[in-house]
Formats: C-alpha cells, structure tokens, sequence
C-alpha cells in the first residue's frame, strides 16, 4: 500500500461529461425547461401544525382570481397511499395532518404573481391536536414504526458485568437539511390515451413513476418518468421526489395541460424531511488498556411522522455501530420512533454516520479514562487479522484500516501535532486563549443495499452506425459524476474515445425496475450492466470480425448486402470463442496475433447491413449477498469503502465558535476510475458532513414549524469555512477485485470522516476541562461548545 | 420622462416597461429573456447562484467596472442605466473564458446548479486582478454556496485562472457608445408602473421629495437585498416605490469637520474603499460583513432604514455619533432635518421618521488618534450570517502613569434588544477609570445585568448575554495588551 494515487499513470482525470454545459449556464434542470402556452404552474398548500384536523378547505375566492386555474385535492387522487417500504403516507392528506408542511392541496395557475394571489387567497381552518414533537416523547408513549431488532454477538451482559472499566452515557444528533440547490421540482406533460410524461429531480425515476401512476389511477405502463440530471440530491430525492411530481401529474391530468410544480428553498425545507435525529443510549466495558470488551447500544431514531425510508436507515445505523473496531460482545437494537415532523428519510451516509459517532465518541472517552491517546485505542481496537468479523458475522475482506491509520498518522504528523496541542492548552487554561484539538476517526463503509433485491441494475447499450454510443442506465446523475463514469467504462471495453459515448437522460422507458441511485452504488451496479452488455455486443462484433478476416473485401456486406449478392456471414460458432481473440484498442478493432485491423465504425457499419444487433441490454446483480434482518446476520455487504481523516480545530474562548484549522484525509477507494471525480466526492462529502456536525442547526417552533427553512437561517459551509489546509490523498489499491474495474464507491463514505471535527471539538473541550468526559450534541455550535466549555458562565444569568 | 429602464444585457440594448420592468432582475432573464444559465435557489441573496455582473456608469465617475451582484433581489427597474451580464455573456465565440475553462478542467462543477454563480463571482473578481491567490478568491466567493464540492476544487480552479484581454468583460461590453447612452439617459427620470406598484427613479432631489409628499407610505428601494427578499417571500411589492439611483449628489462621500458623510446611494464597497484611512476599524469590519455581492448593492443607508435590531453597521455608527440626514417638504419648501442615533430607534424596526422624508445621507465622526474603536460580531457562521450579537466599542483615553485613563466610553450592541443599544450605565462606570482587568470584569458584568435579550433561533438570551459579556472581555484585553 503506502504509495499515494496522485499521479498514478492511467488513472483518468476527465472533466464531469456535464461539465461544458455546466460551466457556460446550459444545463438544463427541471425549472429552466421552456414553459409551454398553457403550462400551468403549482403551488402548495400545507399544515403549519405538527398535528391538525382540517376543519375547512376552500378555494372558491382563490378560484375567482384570474389566472387560477384548478386545485387538486384528496379527493383527486386514485390511491392515496404512499410509501417505500411501509405504504403509510397520504399523497395528499384530507382530514387530519400529521406534520408541519403536509400537503394537503395544490393550486394551479398560468402565472407566479396569480399563484401567489391565489395561495393567499386560500380559506383553511385548522383545528390542533396534540403532537409528538421529541423522541424522549415518542418512547414514552411507545409511538413506534416497526419493530426494534436486534444485532447480537457474544453474551453482552456477562461481558460487561466482568469488564474491568465501564462508561455509559447519550449520544443525542440533531437531522440535518439536505441542501440541494435545485429544490424538488417536477414538469408533467399529459400525452394521449392518459398517458403521463413526467420530468423529475429524482434520484428513483421507478419509484416516481409508480407513485405517480398509483396516484393518477394509471397503469406502470402509461406513465414514463425520466430525469436527465439533479441539481443535487444526496438522499433527499431518493423517495421525497416523488409525492412532488404526483402533485404536478395530478394537475395535469386533471385539467389535461402541462403542469410544473419546483418548490422554493422556503416551501421544499419546510415540507421534505431531513436526516433522521438519533438518540443512543450505550454502556460500554473495556480493559484497562482501553480495549472493548462489550457494548451494548440502544438506537432510537426520530423518523417523523411517516416511515419512509427510516427502518432501512436505522438498519445501516446499526451495521456501522461497530465502524472499524472489533468488538468482541456486541449488542445494538434499534427502534424508529413516530413524531409529528416531516417524514424523515435518507441523506448520504444513511444510518451510518449515527453508529459511526456512538462508537468514535465512546473511543474518545476511553482515551480519557485510561489516560491514553485516542489514536492508540482507536489502533489497539481497530480490525486486524483475527479479529476480523463483525458483529453481524461479515468478515472484513481486503482489510486495509490498520496501514490507513499508521499512514496518516505519519502523513498528517499526528504526534508531533498532539504534543504541540498539548502544550498550547496547558498555556491556554493557564492564561486563557483558544482551546485546541485533535481527532483522527475511520471510517469502514459497507457497499451495497441491505435489502437484497436493490442490487440490481440494468443498463441499455446502442451502437450507431457512425460508431457513437448511447448508454441508458437507471443511474440518476445528481453531480457525483456516475454519468462519467460509466462512459468511461464503456468507452474503455470498446476502445474508444470517451467522446464517442453519449450517456441519455435516464427515463423508465429505456430502463425500468431500477433501484435508486443511493447507497453509493450508483457506479457499481449501473456500470456493472453496461458493462455485460458491451461484452454482449463484443462477443458479436469480435466474431464478426474474425470471419471477414477470412473473406475477400469485395464479399464484404458493404460490398454486397444492397444487392444481396453474398450470403450472409453467420457468427453463431464463432460467438462464445471469438472474442479472447480479438481487442478493441484506440478505436480499432484488432485480431491479436495479426495484422487484420479495422477501425470500430467500419465493422460497425458492416455488423449492421450483416444483420448483427448493435443493441444490447444488460442486467447486473450484486453476487453473494445474504443478510437475514430478523437474524441480524450475514453477508450484507460486497466490499467496504475505508478511510481515515484527522481534525484540527480551535475554539474561540469568548464566543464558542469553532474553526476547522486543518483536515488531512486518508481513502482507498480501489482504483478510481475517475480520480478529479472521486476527489471531489472525498471533499465535498467531507465538508457537507462539517455543516452537520457544526453549523447547521434545525430550529422548530413549538408547533413543529421548521424555523430555519433557508440559507439566511440554515447555515451551511461557505467557502470561508473549509480548513485552512486540506489534505485528501486516495492509496493505491488494485485489491477490489469483485467489483466493476476493482473500483470503489465513494458517494458517501467521505462523509462519515467529518465525525473527526465533532470529536475535535470534544478533545478541545475536554483538555481544557480536566480530561473529564464532556458529551456534546451533534450539532456542535457555538453556543452548545461555549456551554460545554464555560459552564459557569451561563450561571445566574 | 422615460416609461422604461434602459439596460445593456450581454451587450444588447434592451427597454424593459410595465410588469416586465417590475419583476426580479433573475426571474425576468429566466423566463422573459429564457436566459435560464442564472439559477434562482433561495431568492435572498444568501446562495449566489443567480450572480450576474453589472456596471453602472455614473455621472461624474469614468472608471466603471463590472461587480457581481444577486439578480434574484433586484428588480429589472433598478437596474436602469446598467451594462449587465450573464453566464451566457461571457464565452468568447467556441472558445470557454478562463473561468469556464478552469472550472471544467479542475473538477469546479459537480451538479452544476451553483455553477454559474461561482463563474460569474470569479470573472468579476478577475476584472479586478489578473490572477487570485487562495484569501482573496475566497473573498470574492463569500457569497456562493456550493454543497457538492467542498469548495477545495473550486480554489483550484480560481487559482488557475488568469484573466485574458480576450475575454475581459469590460473590454468586451463596456463599449463607448452604449456607455454614454446609459449616461445621458439618466438626466430622464424614469416613471413605470405595474398595474399595482408604481417605480418612480427621479433625476432631481425635488422631485423625489414632492413625490414622497404625494405619495405617503411610498417606500425607498435602494438595493432591496431586504425588499427583495420581502417580496420574493410572498408579500406584493409596496404600491409606491422611490428610486433614488439618478441623482448624483447621493454617491458621493465627502469628508468634511472629521465627519464622513455618506450619500444614500453609496454601497458598502464603495464606502470601504473611501473609509480605509478615516475609519480603518470600520474598514476592517466592511470587509467581513455580508458578501461582495450584496456590498456591492446595498447601501448604509439602506442597512439604516431597514430598521433592523441587528444590522451590523448600527453599533459602529452609535459609537460614532452617528445622524441620518433626512428631507422633506413643509409649507412648499424643501426642508432638511438631522436625526442623530439615539433618538432614531424607536422600536422593534420602527424609525423617527416622518412619513414623507426621506433620508439623504449618514454621517459619523473620523476615527480619531486618541480613540481605541473596535467592532465585533458573533454569528453561527463567521460568513455571510445575521449576527447573533454584534458590539462596538470606543474608548478615548489619556495615559496616566503606566495605565490608560478612559476620558469618555462609548459600548454599542446589536442583537441584545429591540434596537441597537448604547449602555449608558456601563459607559459611565467607565468613565475617569483607568483601565485595567478588575474594571473589565466589573463593567462585564454589569453589561450582563443591563441588558435583557430575547431567545430565537440564532441563541438563547443567556448566550447573548455571556456574547455580549465576553465581547467586552475581549476588547478589553485588547486595549490593555495591545
């Protein structure tokens, strides 16, 4: 390992296949498409109480408005339930709300100023009723969405009455607001024979067309969805793109004209839900040189008021409680609780990032009990031959976590670093000034859907007879550059320019029963696809090429097919053999061994009039998978995606505001295909994690109304924020042979690195407090630090 | 008089009226010119991914230059008199300007939807410099959220970009004839209307009183980075709407008797730019505050007017003896009147004014040599973020053996009250002390005492107190050590 990638030879670099439009404003998103003559815009009308009876819905002043066109109501939908796993939620809620920003209306009209006067010219009444608004609540009065299971290994119990040292405590993490810039949005035209063309910003165009066909009382068939490219998503338009472009479809069919409804920053916070809050209660036992003997973990997460996607996320969340330690007795349950918030759902990482910062707080505690670094309990615990499988009985394969930690504990000049924190603190509590610290956290990011039957893809492949490719896959491109990705790969088996390759916008009529683009998977299953069915196509082209090798040009089909004066060249023998025997190379197509050469197009062309199908579709699934939730066991994950990142942040004394000073990251993720790609992702990924874990702050006011519902109040990262030296470095490593060009997904594990910042700022709080164990809320903002590290401040005030 | 606002757009000549005229600078090019490059996310300035350069030639100025500013909170009429342009202006034929150019090779762009703000924010930042090193392309990128990249690539893509003649917008659009085309017309004033809201843009400070006097409950639209926002959010734009941006004499900054007085059409760039030698703390502070694209519009006065319990020059200017100079007219006659701080406030985003005056200028006392000034401000986010406390405070002393005697203290805050709020009671403990660290402490917690904030979103009360308390620790420290 040890070798860094930068630099590597034939590793590609390629601008993002969107970048040219992107760069000079001609990306088209769903809102920039022209609106048409009678194209009718929507608006919402939604709760502002967390739990409410709708006492009176009417429209007839809005109606008189010129320029209002239409409202759809409940009563307008065909099936009114919803919901990915569970089928729980209203599209369109009619007489009770179970949350602040249910929809329980949409307005129609051909202009934004009479959509607007028509909104507020809307007459609801509304009647509160009491609403579950906090988990501690919810556990009280057991408000519950599914069952709680349980992830077990070894006796827990046992093992912790005989540990020598013991801790408990609760880990309390706040959700965080996805912050895509393009708001959900969604454009239906209504076509003939009720047909519905829907244009999405959503990550799961399957799941999108089904809702809306349920909604609309449509069979799978008559509707087609197609998302050319998101302005954002990461998670949050994974299944909340779909009740929005619903509502557009409703309109349109029901006044059959086009229907365009893009929510504003403001409507799309309020409405759409957020990453899950998590409260975990643990007690952990551990030897007195800081190794874990047991843990025992209790999750509960706030999953709003309906289920959405909340038990699977829960379930990651379980799975990553262990991160890249061994725990020899391990118990973690976990149960979803129901709130009146806005249905919580996925956000890069999914549960991950939750057991992630249970099991990295807890070793930063341990480090103050036992007096040691956290690096070296972090080390002594890490997964290492022998102690290899993890609580759910995988064995990590290709495990590369303990070389990541020493490398970066070298690269990153940890020690030195620590002792120079060390004693700038002792001055600091000595004379006052800025507390600082240091964290270095892992991540071991499983890849694939826990649930089996996700990891399939599909993928459709068209050679023209210019020799240009289209390529047609489930994969939504939402910015992470999959697109790009998958042109690569198809581009590399046919040996051709990247040029050559076109990918198409991805529309469930080229490519139906896809999983979303989630989980970071959206490279390995899609690309897997395209490439079986390149191989396909291959496996033809090669046996044609090996037979005109054999006969005279002029016999050639482009001497002949028009007159039909040649039979035609039969390829069946040759099929299965063939190509071993020929490569495709700088756009040529060469018989090995020979020098019969012939450029892509020109065999292309000959495949064609040869009757040979340029076409091919592919279908991929993820091998040897099988977890058993009720069991909790099994193989749940191909591969895991690892890395390691070290933190550095300074507390301001007086203010509590905290700054990141220096972030060196550590990634194997394979071998990239794209390395400016996976780059990205790695810093990106990063640095939306540190708004979560600092400075974005979910403020709801006592009737569950989301105060913070735009960027004036939700603080992400600005470009001022990002460490002042930043360091993300990838390892050479050629090992992950199961997956598509021994790549890696990168999507979100970059993320859960952040938690190094969270337990940064921990470390700098509690060396200035005596090295006793101070928790601190996920997030971490200024006031929350400041209370943490000046209690006594806040007395008798 | 004109019924239209005259703009360049990308080099082409444009009269915009009626409604058209009266919509959203963002809105009117994506879906009336179908320019849809300029993307709209949070229609309040805080995003930038709707940033457009424009150039305003004024009167008396001849050196003009492009500045990026947020179309999604201007009107189309506010922008009469302008050269603007867009992400589709600035590709040179086939060939990517640099910014483009570095953007796509560095990895800049993931989803694209920031994208055309963040090339818009950097070609405006390389009219101004050649080349950006890592602080200032930062600065000029305040104003632009990205939540794809982590920023990183996008600072190497500023990094390697180098501004090329070819490309230069302002040599490409700032063309002499259209220029003083712009210049000329605005001796017209401009008087357009919606069917609801009238824009009225006078060329004379007389008229603008007399419409006032006319039209009581008409409102001042300066840069609207508030009133934009107001309206994108759902409330009708005021029915009565006065632009002062023809009328010269309000541009100016002058210095006269150690007082700055500062025209109501005068941004916050342009204000730091002519406050750097006179008030250099103020200076300073000008440059952490908002985004270049809202300095870039907005005005002093308009932070002023806009009432707000937290505006983030307000400390500064009760420090600094500041007065708001307001006109109106009585009996037929133009009148001026001074309004000095204190006295402006009178509640929660309620000003001494009457109804028809409006206000001209501000005007605060230099920075003297005997005055140790310093302006702080606390928000969640360092950038870019409503504070959550805001103070300034200046001491004028005389040294006294080794100590410094406090002749006269001045502490303002913001974010602690309905209003901005000067603290009598703790500037007068001050008062004759010599300073040293038991007087801090004590003058600390009597702030504490004193004021009385509220809880909201951005803190509770008690973090604004022990804010406002540690502020003061600090610039006490400050003082003492130098």
């Amino acid at each position: 390992m040890a070798d860094d990638l930068k630099g590597l030879p034939n590793i590609a670099s390629d601008p993002h296949d969107s970048s040219l439009s992107h760069v000079t404003g001609r990306s088209e998103y769903i809102d920039d498409r022209p609106l048409l003559k009678r194209e009718i815009l929507c608006g919402l009308v939604y709760s502002p109480y967390a739990r409410a009876k709708l006492k009176k819905l009417d429209f007839s002043e809005s109606l008189r408005i010129p320029g209002v066109v239409g409202v759809v109501t409940a009563n307008d939908v065909s099936t009114n339930m919803w919901g990915t796993i569970f089928q729980d939620q209203p599209v369109l809620a009619s007489t009770e709300v179970q949350y602040a920003g249910e929809v329980v209306a949409v307005l129609g009209a051909e202009s934004p100023e009479a959509l607007r006067a028509g909104l507020s010219h809307v007459t609801v009444e509304w009647e509160k009723l009491p609403a579950i608004l906090s988990v501690d609540e919810a556990i009280a009065k057991k408000s519950f969405i599914g069952e709680e299971r349980t992830i077990s290994r070894g006796d827990v119990v046992e093992a912790l009455k005989k540990s020598p040292k013991k801790l408990a405590g609760i880990v309390k993490i706040q959700g965080a607001d996805h912050f895509y810039l393009e708001s959900q949005a969604a454009v239906v035209y209504p076509k003939e024979d009720g047909q519905l063309e829907v244009h999405s910003s959503t990550q799961h165009p399957t799941e999108t067309q089904h809702v809306v066909a349920k909604a609309c009382g449509v069979p799978f068939k008559d509707v087609v969805c197609i998302a050319k490219r998101l302005g954002g998503g990461f998670g949050g338009k994974e299944s909340q793109a779909a009740p929005i472009a619903a509502f557009a479809a409703l309109m349109a069919k029901k006044m059959g004209r086009p229907a365009r409804l893009a929510l504003s920053k403001d409507d799309d916070m309020v409405i759409t839900g957020k990453r899950n809050p998590f409260q975990i209660f643990y007690e952990v036992g551990f030897n007195p040189d800081g190794k874990i003997v047991a843990l025992d973990a209790k999750l509960f997460s706030d999953g709003g008021a309906y289920a959405d996607l909340s038990t699977s996320i829960m379930e990651r969340a379980m799975l990553h409680s262990d991160n890249a330690y061994f725990i020899s007795n391990m118990r973690v349950s976990g149960q979803v609780c129901r709130t009146n918030y806005h249905p919580h759902t996925a956000f890069r990482g999914f549960g991950g990032p939750k057991g992630v910062a249970l099991i990295e707080s807890i070793l930063e505690d341990i480090a103050r009990v036992t007096g040691k670094d956290a690096l070296d309990i972090r080390k002594l615990n890490c997964y290492k031959p022998g102690e290899d499988i993890t609580h759910y009985g995988q064995k990590v394969e290709n495990n590369l976590l303990p070389g990541l930690f020493e490398k970066l504990e070298i690269d990153s000049g940890y020690r030195r670093r620590r002792e120079e924190i060390k004693a700038w603190n002792q001055k600091v509590i000595k004379d006052g000034g800025n507390p600082r610290g240091l964290s270095l956290t892992a991540v071991k990011f499983g890849i694939s859907f826990t649930t089996r039957f996700l990891n399939q893809g599909n993928a459709l492949v068209i050679i023209h007879t210019d020799g240009s490719v289209q390529v047609s896959t489930g994969a939504v491109e939402m910015g992470q550059g999959v697109n790009s990705r998958i042109a690569s790969i198809v581009a590399e088996e046919f040996g051709l320019p990247i040029s050559s390759i076109r990918m198409m916008p991805t529309s469930t009529e080229k490519n139906a029963n896809t999983s979303p683009t989630a989980a970071s998977s959206g490279t390995d299953i899609n690309g897997a696809a395209a490439q079986k069915a390149c191989l396909e196509i291959k496996r033809r082209l090669a046996a044609l090429a090996l037979r005109l090798k054999e006969i005279p040009k002029e016999k050639w089909p482009s001497k002949t097919a028009g007159l039909g004066t040649a039979p035609e060249i039969e390829i069946a023998k040759d099929l299965e053999t063939a190509h071993s025997q020929v490569s495709f190379e700088n756009g040529k197509v060469v018989l090995k061994n020979t020098a019969f050469a012939l450029p892509f197009a020109e065999l292309v062309r000959e495949a064609y009039l040869n009757r040979i199908s340029l076409s091919e579709y592919g279908h991929y699934r993820i091998p040897n998978l099988g977890f058993d939730k009720l069991k909790g066991k099994g193989q749940a994950f191909l591969y895991y995606t690892q890395g390691v990142a070290a933190s550095e942040v300074e507390i301001d004394r007086d203010t509590g505001e905290v700054k990141v000073k220096r972030v060196d990251i550590l990634m194997d993720l394979g071998r990239p295909i794209n390395y400016g790609l996976d780059v990205g992702q790695v810093t990106g990924g990063f640095i939306q994690g540190m708004g979560w874990v600092t400075t974005e702050n979910l403020v709801y006011n006592q009737d569950g109304y989301l105060l913070s519902h735009s960027p004036s109040t939700y603080k992400i990262p600005s470009i001022q924020d990002i460490p002042r030296v930043f360091n993300a470095n990838l390892v050479h490593n050629e090992g992950n042979t199961v997956n598509v060009k021994s790549t890696k997904a990168v999507g979100e594990p970059p993320l859960l690195l952040c938690l190094s910042v969270w337990t940064a700022i921990r470390d700098a709080i509690m060396s200035c407090r005596g090295n006793e164990i101070v928790p601190m809320e996920i997030p971490a903002t200024s006031e929350r630090v400041l209370r943490a590290l000046a209690p006594e401040e806040f007395q008798d005030l | 008089m004109r019924e239209f606002s005259l703009i360049y757009l990308n080099g082409i000549r444009k009269e915009v009226r009626g409604i058209e005229a009266l919509l959203m600078l963002g809105d009117w090019l994506r879906k009336e010119v179908g320019l849809t490059g300029t993307k709209i996310v949070c229609a309040e300035g805080d995003c930038g991914a709707c940033t457009v350069l424009r150039a305003f030639p004024q009167g008396k100025s001849n050196s003009i230059q492009f500045e990026a500013i947020n179309s999604c909170i201007t009107t189309v009429a506010q922008m009469d008199g302008s050269h603007l342009v867009t992400v589709e202006g600035i590709q040179n034929g086939d060939e990517l300007s640099p910014v483009q150019k570095a953007m796509r090779e560095c990895h800049g762009s993931q989803c694209g939807y920031c994208t055309p703000g963040f090339v818009m924010a950097l070609t405006g930042a390389l009219e101004k410099h050649q080349s950006l090193d890592a602080k200032t392309a930062c600065n000029y990128l305040t104003g632009n959220l990205c939540r794809c990249t982590g920023y990183q690539p996008i600072i190497e893509a500023a990094l390697s970009a180098k501004q090329s003649e070819d490309h230069s917008v302002s040599k490409r659009y700032l063309k002499k004839e259209a220029t003083s085309e712009l210049i000329q017309k605005q001796r017209d004033s401009v008087l357009i209307k919606n069917g609801f809201s009238t824009f009225f843009a006078p060329a004379t400070l007389e008229e603008a009183v007399h419409f006032a006097s006319e039209n009581p409950g008409f409102k001042v639209i300066g840069a609207a980075t508030d009133l934009g926002v107001q309206t994108n959010k759902g409330k009708p734009l005021p029915k009565n709407l006065l632009s002062l941006h023809l009328i010269s004499e309000l541009y100016e900054v002058r210095k006269e008797n150690k007082r700055i007085m500062v025209g109501a059409r005068v941004t916050l760039s342009q204000l730091r730019r002519e406050v750097e030698k006179t008030n250099p703390e103020f200076a300073r502070f000008l440059n952490l505050f908002a985004s270049p694209q809202i300095k870039n519009a907005a005005t002093l006065v308009g932070n002023i007017a806009n009432a707000s319990p937290i505006g983030d020059t307000l400390p500064f200017l009760l420090v600094s003896r500041g007065k708001v100079h307001a006109v109106s007219i009585e009996d037929g006659a133009v009148k001026r009147r001074e309004i000095s701080f204190p006295d402006l406030f009178l509640g929660y985003k309620k000003l001494a004014l009457e109804p028809s005056e409006i206000i001209t200028h501000v005007s605060f006392d230099e920075t003297s040599q005997n005055q140790i000034l310093k302006i702080y401000k606390v928000s969640q986010r360092k950038d870019l973020d409503i504070s959550t406390v805001s103070g300034a405070f200046l001491l004028k002393t005389v040294s006294q053996g080794t100590g410094k005697k406090i002749e006269e203290a001045r502490l303002a805050f913001g974010g602690v009250a309905a209003t901005p709020v000067r603290l009598p009671e703790a500037e007068k403990a001050l008062q004759g002390k010599v300073l040293d660290s038991k007087l801090i402490q004590e003058v600390s917690e009597l702030i504490g005492k004193t004021i009385a904030p509220q809880t909201d979103l951005r803190g509770s009360k008690t973090y604004r107190k022990v804010l406002a308390m540690n502020l003061f620790k600090r610039y006490g420290r400050e003082v003492l050590h130098g």
